[in-house]
């Protein structure tokens, strides 16, 4: 597999994962009233301001053959998990976290608390005033989530560099490739691929904003103060 | 006795203390401590902002837990701090307006007035639907949105919205709040109408003597968390006062 397609589909099936997986933790961040719930808000914002390296550090140790993650990979499946698309999966829906809890967070609380109200009132459950209400009315911020889960899982390095290594057709993503290309001073090569990534990334990103404009308001993006 | 049995059993019943810390602009802790019986007909609640009115109505319908004391509808209790029985809001089949409209705004006029019956077979809903739209006159708004229709309208179809469900206590919290007189007339009849043919008790928020004279059967005075009312009071369980 190219280095790009593999990029791909680690930026699909990260986005997928995530966006399975932050939902619940971004519905309880919006509308739990727990007082130590900045805690675990701090701990969904880490990977943005942690090193790569220092995320994929761990990743390393947790997925290495002592590691808890490397144990139970290896009883389960039979194989380790460090230096495999698996392995690399895992640690990329690590990093990416926040740019999926945060935008479904910001899109739910602004899910106006009166409807909420007005849709118990009339007798819908909590699951249906989550399907029916604040699901649709979040519908751009999922948007985002999903994109820009996509966008960061390609643009990432080093936690691939630390976790996946530059296994050919399975841990060795574009990024990768590049850094590997240019090492070898094949500047053509490189340049091709880093062409392809930019424009990926600027459609991309575009999505996202064309997405928040037609929203009528500016949702959660890493780069513009809450 | 049948008539007056169906009365009692479908008396609203609030006891409730509820403290809550202070909000606004003065910052007192507020206490509202009240023991009502609201019978069927309508029940203005009159009161200056921060008497509480709210706050009971958010007691009644479940969206506030009350610190101590019970809410029961006939025999059915709703909430009983002595027995920890607590339904959920959206079991507990209680209309409510709020004072500020809260139609989906994702959702037609027509899906808006259906949300609270969504459980019915297809043909029933849309028959209810269909002969509320023109009970209420917002027949042909039907396939709009909310942002698309008139305050006034918007007014309607959020009545049409709490009536459809057959609540057995309907809740207003100043639903007239910025309509014109004329339109005011036009909803007042609208729920005389609907009160004749419906016997549950309906509490009225209103800050409008106009509003209260032309509605209301009984009023509840309310002031400072505490209430004084004209109704004659009934302890549970006695029927010697019908």
């Amino acid at each position: 597999m190219s280095p790009l397609w593999l990029s791909l589909k680690l930026a699909a099936c990260v986005a997928s994962l995530l966006l399975v997986i932050a939902m619940p933790i971004a519905y309880w961040l919006a509308y739990s009233t727990w007082r130590g719930k900045f805690l675990l808000e701090a701990v969904v914002a880490l990977p943005l301001v942690l090193p790569p390296t220092v995320l994929g550090f761990y990743a390393l140790l947790a997925m290495g053959p002592a590691g808890p993650l490397g144990k139970f990979w290896n009883a389960a499946f039979g194989h380790g998990l460090a230096f495999t698309f698996g392995g690399l999966l895992i640690a990329s829906v690590f990093y990416s976290f926040p740019f999926a809890v945060q935008p479904l967070m910001g899109a739910f609380e602004s899910v106006d608390g009166k409807l909420l109200n007005a849709s118990a009132v009339l007798g819908a459950s909590p699951w249906r005033t989550f399907r029916s209400v604040i699901l649709p009315l979040s519908l751009p911020g999922i948007v985002t989530a999903v994109v820009l889960c996509f966008a960061h899982t390609l643009g990432e390095f080093g936690v691939v560099l630390m976790v996946g290594g530059s296994l050919p057709g399975v841990t060795r993503t574009a990024s990768i490739a590049i850094y590997d290309q240019v090492q070898s001073l094949e500047y053509g090569q490189a340049n091709r691929m880093a062409l392809v990534l930019l424009l990926i990334s600027f459609a991309v990103l575009s999505v996202v904003y064309a997405v928040n404009r037609h929203a009528g308001r500016r949702l959660w993006t890493p780069w513009a103060a809450k | 006795m049948d008539a007056v049995g169906r009365e009692i059993t479908a008396m609203l019943q609030v006891r409730v203390r509820k403290s809550r810390r202070g909000a606004g602009a003065h910052r007192q802790p507020f206490v509202l401590d009240v023991s009502l019986d609201f019978p069927p007909g309508i029940t203005i609640l009159f009161g200056p902002s921060g008497a509480g009115k709210s706050t009971l109505l958010d007691c009644i319908a479940g969206l506030l837990r009350p610190d101590t004391g019970s809410v029961r509808v006939g025999t059915e209790i709703l909430f009983d701090s002595a027995a920890a029985v607590n339904i959920p809001v959206h079991q507990r089949r209680i209309g409510y307006v709020f004072q500020s409209l809260a139609l989906f705004p994702h959702l037609t006029v027509e899906k808006n007035i259906g949300y609270g019956i969504a459980h019915l077979p297809a043909a029933e809903k849309q028959r209810r639907i269909d002969e509320i739209l023109s009970a209420f006159r917002v027949a042909e708004l039907r396939r709009r949105k909310p942002a698309e229709i008139s305050g006034g309208e918007a007014q309607r179809v959020e009545l049409a919205r709490s009536l459809i469900t057959d609540p057995r206590v309907l809740l207003l919290d100043e639903p007239m709040t910025g309509l014109d007189d004329d339109l005011k007339a036009l909803i007042i009849e609208d729920l005389r109408a609907w009160r004749t043919a419906r016997n549950i008790p309906i509490l009225y928020v209103t800050h409008s003597k106009g509003e209260a004279r032309a509605l209301g059967d009984h009023c509840v005075n309310m002031h400072s968390g505490t209430a004084a009312s004209d109704i004659p009071h009934l302890s549970a369980g006695s029927s010697s006062g019908f």
